[in-house]
């Protein structure tokens, strides 16, 4: 007892504090009220009323559920993988560069600074039918005599929101591979080219074991705002054609601005439960407490 | 222990100061929530400055975005918290039904209003404005879908009369694409909203009840899925891919603002849109001023031309903490003066009937003749308080049978089971 209220926990936990109220505030309160109104029908035009669990089943038979569920696995699946390989080629490009390199990694940086709402539209543009810039290019080149209609299939429009997402999102994976990768000492490199090793074999041997943590980080954070995607789908697509690029955040949200907090509060837990159990797998893949000590 | 103790206690004070009451002192102020493109917004700018020099009420306006869901979003989230502000909105005609149901109007008094509601399209204040029998708001413009034409490009072809039928839009654009393919590889026939939004409803509603068919309700029963429906989706579904008058990125980009510039900028012989582009294809820089003709829409062999009802109505909210100077308000955007100045200034639709047969607004804007009997026809969508929530399954079915991706009858089947889901829910 006497330990906790030493004067430098005290002191540690006086900082900690204003962190704390805004975790409860901005995210434990509103998730549990999410929960808590997941078990209501709360639309604005009826009285709100206790169903238990009659929003969840209501979900699990929702055939447009399952279609945004599928979705965004898929895009989890493909677009992380792709940023990843984006990101660490960028990353190992960058850590050769000694000239200029505050600039250049200033650069890399833009499109992650860029608001997503304003990317897509600028990718939506690019992608446009009639006077976009794709369609121009490529039929420039020979490539195509047709213009294309990019967002008009399912797999179209899926491919066109994995590049605009990638696009977006490689650059912040860069940062944080160009981070890990500055604490990976050269000697390590001088040493194993002494030895006869080559780049794939450094690469594989040295950068992997030791960018893991980092990877494993990048990966979350990846991982789970790929879960969540909203902004690049709803400018781009608005989650069509028909529902094949409506992800989980953008189905859930179609609920909410209906009107039915209730249902789409229902969403949002599910979508909660996904992510929370992920970032639990990837805590435990990444062995924290080894790989940092 | 003690600078424990003093720290939860300023933060505790903190905290309170935050939520301290705001200043009462304020003085009386209608707040008027509306959106829209910046000219519109302009237009209410002028009106609530003579609205307040004659009246002594001061009014602020609440700038919304242009986009109907996001101005809904906006309303529900003030109305739902029981803000006293917005005083005063307009909703649109499709999301007006969710706002009445849920209890967020004050009804309009028509006794002490002096709203003489019979200067009115009485078909639109049945269909949209009365909820239980009260009259809860009133149509400040209202729209429904017309046809706009080239003739020029009819006359090029030897035809008169813009198509009555469906197959007649699509012979006639045909002959016209044989002419203007050859210098413009970009010239379509017939442009129409076909993107995945609520103008695609408007659209397939349309096609769907000028072949007899739409939203067939027996109680709280569906039917979607009828020969009708499938047949008027179908041939949505051809005039883009079969007969290919209709461009292929019809069922992705085009919304109202696309297909109205494709037409203005020469490229399209036919037009769907709202009256509303009619000013802005004979405005001065326009390439085709004065080559263009509006008309009513075409039907099926056996069915009749119908347009989809759309346009916004002014209400009062019922949290509204100045409700009689809200009121005087109403009447003021309502009244005679004001809609006319409505259709001379914005070329808009006025939600009163007695301003059609203005001899100056008739002689400044002749095809407000037309436009009367379009009104006075128009087909409603259906006005249940979750009719949003039957209308995003059915743009996402529509949507994917316009892809090519499901064929009519299962997009239709599918919309229906799913619809029917909804009702089931919130029944």
């Amino acid at each position: 007892m006497k330990r906790i209220f030493s004067k430098d926990i005290l002191k540690s936990y006086a900082f900690l504090l204003p962190f704390a109220f805004f975790i409860i505030a901005f995210i434990l309160i509103p998730v549990i009220g999410a929960i808590i109104n997941s078990f209501y029908q709360d639309v604005t035009f009826k009285a709100r009323e206790f169903i238990q669990f009659e929003n969840y089943t209501s979900l699990f038979q929702d055939s447009g559920f399952w279609q945004s569920l599928r979705f965004s696995l898929w895009f989890v699946l493909v677009s992380v993988p792709f940023e990843l390989l984006l990101g660490m080629i960028f990353a190992l490009l960058l850590n050769q560069i000694r000239k200029f390199r505050g600039l250049i990694w200033a650069a890399v940086l833009i499109p992650w600074a860029i608001p997503s709402a304003i990317s897509a539209r600028t990718w939506e543009l690019i992608y446009n039918y009639n006077y976009g810039l794709a369609n121009y290019a490529l039929s420039a080149i020979g490539i195509t005599q047709e213009p294309v209609n990019w967002l008009g299939t399912s797999i179209g429009a899926f491919i066109s929101v994995v590049i605009a997402d990638a696009w977006k999102t490689a650059p912040f994976i860069t940062i944080i591979l160009l981070a890990g990768l500055q604490g990976i000492p050269d000697d390590l490199y001088r040493q194993s080219r002494i030895d006869g090793a080559n780049f794939v074999q450094g690469f594989r041997k040295i950068t992997l074991p030791l960018l893991k943590p980092v990877i494993v980080v990048a990966l979350l954070f990846r991982t789970i705002d790929a879960l969540r995607v909203f902004d690049v789908i709803y400018v781009l697509t608005g989650g069509g054609p028909g529902g094949a690029t409506t992800s989980l955040s953008i189905f859930g949200y179609n609920y909410y601005i209906n009107g039915d907090f209730g249902y789409g509060s229902a969403v949002s837990v599910v979508l909660f439960a996904i992510a929370f159990g992920l970032s639990v797998l990837y805590v435990k893949m990444s062995r924290f407490k080894t790989g940092i000590r | 222990m003690i600078l424990h103790r003093l720290f939860t206690l300023g933060l505790i004070l903190l905290l309170l100061a935050g939520c301290g009451g705001d200043a009462e002192d304020e003085e009386k102020q209608i707040v008027f929530a509306v959106g829209g493109a910046p000219s519109e917004i302009d237009f209410w700018e002028a009106l609530i400055d003579e609205f307040s020099t004659e009246y002594q009420i001061d009014v602020s306006i609440v700038r919304q975005p242009t986009d109907t869901d996001q101005r809904r979003q906006g309303l529900v989230v003030s109305l739902k918290a029981r803000d006293d502000d917005p005083d005063v909105f307009l909703m649109d005609v499709a999301w007006l039904a969710q706002i009445a149901a849920s209890g967020w109007l004050e009804p309009l008094n028509t006794e002490t209003d002096r709203i003489k509601t019979e200067a009115f399209f009485e078909n639109i204040l049945n269909l949209a404005d009365r909820y239980n029998g009260k009259l809860m708001a009133l149509p400040v413009y209202v729209d429904g879908g017309v046809l706009y034409y080239r003739m020029d490009l009819l006359e090029e072809i030897g035809v008169k009369n813009p198509p009555g039928t469906w197959q007649e839009l699509i012979e006639y654009s045909q002959k016209v694409l044989d002419i203007k393919r050859e210098d413009n590889p970009d010239f379509y026939g017939f442009v129409w909203q076909g993107a995945q939004y609520e103008g695609l409803i408007c659209n397939f509603l349309e096609f769907a009840s000028s072949n007899n068919g739409g939203f067939i309700f027996e109680g709280d029963s569906l039917r979607l899925n009828i020969p009708e429906n499938v047949e008027a989706l179908r041939m949505m579904h051809d005039i883009i891919h079969e007969h290919k008058i209709s461009p292929p990125n019809t069922y992705t980009e085009f919304t109202e603002e696309e297909v109205r510039l494709f037409f203005q900028n020469g490229n399209a012989l036919f037009e769907r849109n709202w009256p509303y582009a009619w000013n802005l294809h004979q405005s001065p820089k326009s390439p085709v001023k004065d080559k263009i003709g509006i008309d009513v829409l075409p039907h099926f062999e056996g069915g009749e031309s119908i347009s989809t009802l759309g346009g916004w109505h002014i209400g009062i909210s019922v949290y509204s903490d100045v409700k009689s100077e809200a009121r005087r308000f109403v009447e003021y955007v309502t009244s005679y003066e004001t809609q006319k100045r409505l259709a001379l200034n914005l070329g808009w639709n006025p939600g009163r009937k007695d301003v059609y047969s203005d001899s100056e607004v008739l002689e400044r804007l002749p095809h407000f003749a037309e436009l009367r009997d379009v009104f006075e026809n128009a087909y409603p969508r259906p006005t249940r308080p979750y009719y949003s929530q039957m209308s995003a399954i059915l743009q996402k079915h529509l949507n994917s049978a316009l892809a090519g991706e499901v064929n009519p009858e299962a997009a239709l089947e599918a919309a229906e089971t799913e619809i029917q889901d909804i009702i089931n829910r919130y029944r």
